[in-house]
């Protein structure tokens, strides 16, 4: 055995110098490699978010591009029309492979919501050219007239966003159907009560006193004042509203330009939301401090900043809501004086 | 022994549920969860994701998973369907105006074939606002009596006061154990 043993070894000492040097030189090699390539995964990184930055302006500018062309084609005769629709969809199409592309670099929730817009886009083209360019389809004139006929209700259903859609019970509490009013409601009679208002415009509602919760639903042009909600407000479908508002959680939904001066000590979301613009809640009445200690609301916890949108998971600032700027706030409130 | 035997045995030893609450958004599923395990109630906000509690109640281990109900988050509910033993459908008794909502959330949820086993337990919950609807009401406009895959239940609560909680959850428990641990 030890016979066996000993050529293997004089073998190894035989050639240990030289290997030793390949050793050291093979070492060396390495190190540099791998500064090279941590060097470079750094500046991979930088460039893809770079990449990032200027995809994202790309992608924005070639949408608001085929935004535009998608309006202007009312204003277009009909021959025109054909070719127009073709340059939309071949535009959306440059876009789509764009974003194919770039996919390498983008994280999941980037392409999702790039892929939600591409498809906004198709749809509302679509849309415009069945309307402006209806197709001709063989069909006996029966059949062709029923179709006019559903088409037509579907557009009225489309374009009654704003529409009421009438709810299996009404809710006891609050105000329904008005337009043009101004609408109070006494302390006593909104006290731990669940308050809704519903389809309302063109109103002013005050609400001082401590209601439970407070649903808002249909609103246009309204402004909506109320001392602090212990629970929470559920808002959908307000447009054009101004809300002056304190409450534990504020839930907005489906709502377009609204100005909020919010009073929220655990946080508000949205969802769905355009043009919303926050700031701190201001409305000051006789007894709106004890109103606050009766709806268990801290006075000077206010999370007025912290909106968390719904639609919006990227970590920069959401485009969908604003803070008001100090100076463009509404200090007083005339209408409750 | 199949795989299903198996698990069976895995959870008896360790007494475990899984419990699912749904519901759509502003029905207070957070706020259940909190008032059940003792946690103050007055910070919570609305959920952004899913909170996951573990408590312990009468010897068993409950797994309860509490997931947002916002619109947006609605389509990610199957991610959380798996091994589910228990269906919580929390209601918004005082919403009226979404109750019709809910319901089709509702079926479409009992639809799902990895919810077939689940116990349900339907929490009508803010009883104590005035103008809630009640129990009877909802069972009518939800629907419930149609509800033939299920075990089922209608309890109606209140997180804030917290009546009738722990009365919802010794049924969904004893329900479950009655169909998991007792079988062999």
């Amino acid at each position: 055995m030890s016979d066996k043993m000993d050529p293997l070894i004089s073998i190894e000492n035989f050639s240990e110098k030289p290997n030793k040097i390949n050793l050291l030189t093979k070492r060396e090699l390495e190190r540099q490699l791998n500064i090279q390539k941590r060097k470079d995964d750094k500046e991979l990184l930088s460039a893809s978010n770079e990449k990032l930055e200027i995809f994202e302006a790309i992608f924005a500018e070639k949408k608001s591009y085929i935004e535009s062309l998608i309006k202007n084609s009312r204003n277009l005769s009909k021959n025109e029309l054909p070719d127009h629709f073709n340059t939309i969809s071949k535009e959306i199409l440059t876009l789509q492979k764009y974003v194919a592309a770039s996919n390498i670099f983008l994280r999941h929730y980037d392409l999702q919501r790039c892929q939600n817009t591409l498809q906004e886009l198709t749809n509302k083209a679509k849309y415009l050219e069945n309307e402006l360019l209806p197709k001709k389809k063989f069909s006996f004139k029966n059949r062709m007239k029923e179709k006019d006929v559903k088409k037509e209700k579907e557009d009225e259903v489309d374009s009654a966003v704003f529409k009421p859609h009438v709810p299996a019970i009404f809710n006891s509490c609050g105000f329904f159907n008005r337009s043009d009013e101004t609408l109070n409601m006494l302390p006593s009679e909104i006290f731990r009560k669940d308050v809704s208002l519903e389809n309302l415009e063109n109103c002013i509602v005050i609400l001082k006193g401590t209601a439970s919760t407070l649903h808002l639903n249909h609103l246009k042009n309204c402004k909506v004042f109320t001392g602090p909600v212990s629970t929470s407000i559920f808002a959908e479908h307000c447009l054009n509203c101004t809300l002056v508002i304190a409450c534990q959680q504020l839930r907005l939904h489906s709502s377009e330009n609204v100005q909020i001066y919010l009073h929220v000590t655990s946080r508000a979301i949205m969802e769905d939301c355009k043009d919303i613009a926050v700031a701190p809640y201001n409305l000051d009445y006789k007894g709106v401090e004890k109103d606050f200690e009766n709806a268990h609301l801290e006075k000077n916890v206010n999370n007025w900043r912290c909106v968390d949108d719904f639609n919006w998971l990227s970590e920069k600032h959401s485009p969908n809501w604003k803070e008001i700027p100090e100076h463009e706030r509404i200090q007083r409130w005339q209408e409750i004086e | 022994m199949g795989f299903l035997t198996v698990l069976k045995k895995m959870k008896q030893k360790e007494k475990e549920m899984r419990i699912l609450m749904l519901g759509l958004d502003n029905a207070g599923k957070t706020t259940i969860l909190k008032r059940f395990n003792g946690e103050p109630i007055n910070t919570i906000s609305p959920t952004l994701g899913f909170n996951i509690k573990t408590l312990e109640h009468r010897g068993y281990k409950l797994n309860m998973w509490d997931v947002g109900g916002q619109k947006s988050l609605r389509s990610y509910w199957r991610n959380y369907f798996e091994c589910t033993d228990g269906l919580i459908w929390v209601v918004d008794s005082a919403d009226k105006r979404r109750l019709e909502d809910c319901k089709k959330e509702l079926f479409v949820l009992l639809q799902e074939e990895r919810l077939s086993g689940a116990t349900l337990l339907i929490f009508a919950n803010k009883q104590d606002l005035p103008g809630a609807c009640s129990k009877e009401e909802l069972r009518d406009i939800l629907d419930l009596d149609s509800i033939k895959t299920h075990h089922w239940k209608i309890i109606s609560c209140s997180a804030v006061t917290g009546e009738n909680l722990l009365e919802g959850m010794d049924w969904i428990i004893d329900d479950i154990a009655a169909r998991i641990f007792t079988l062999d």
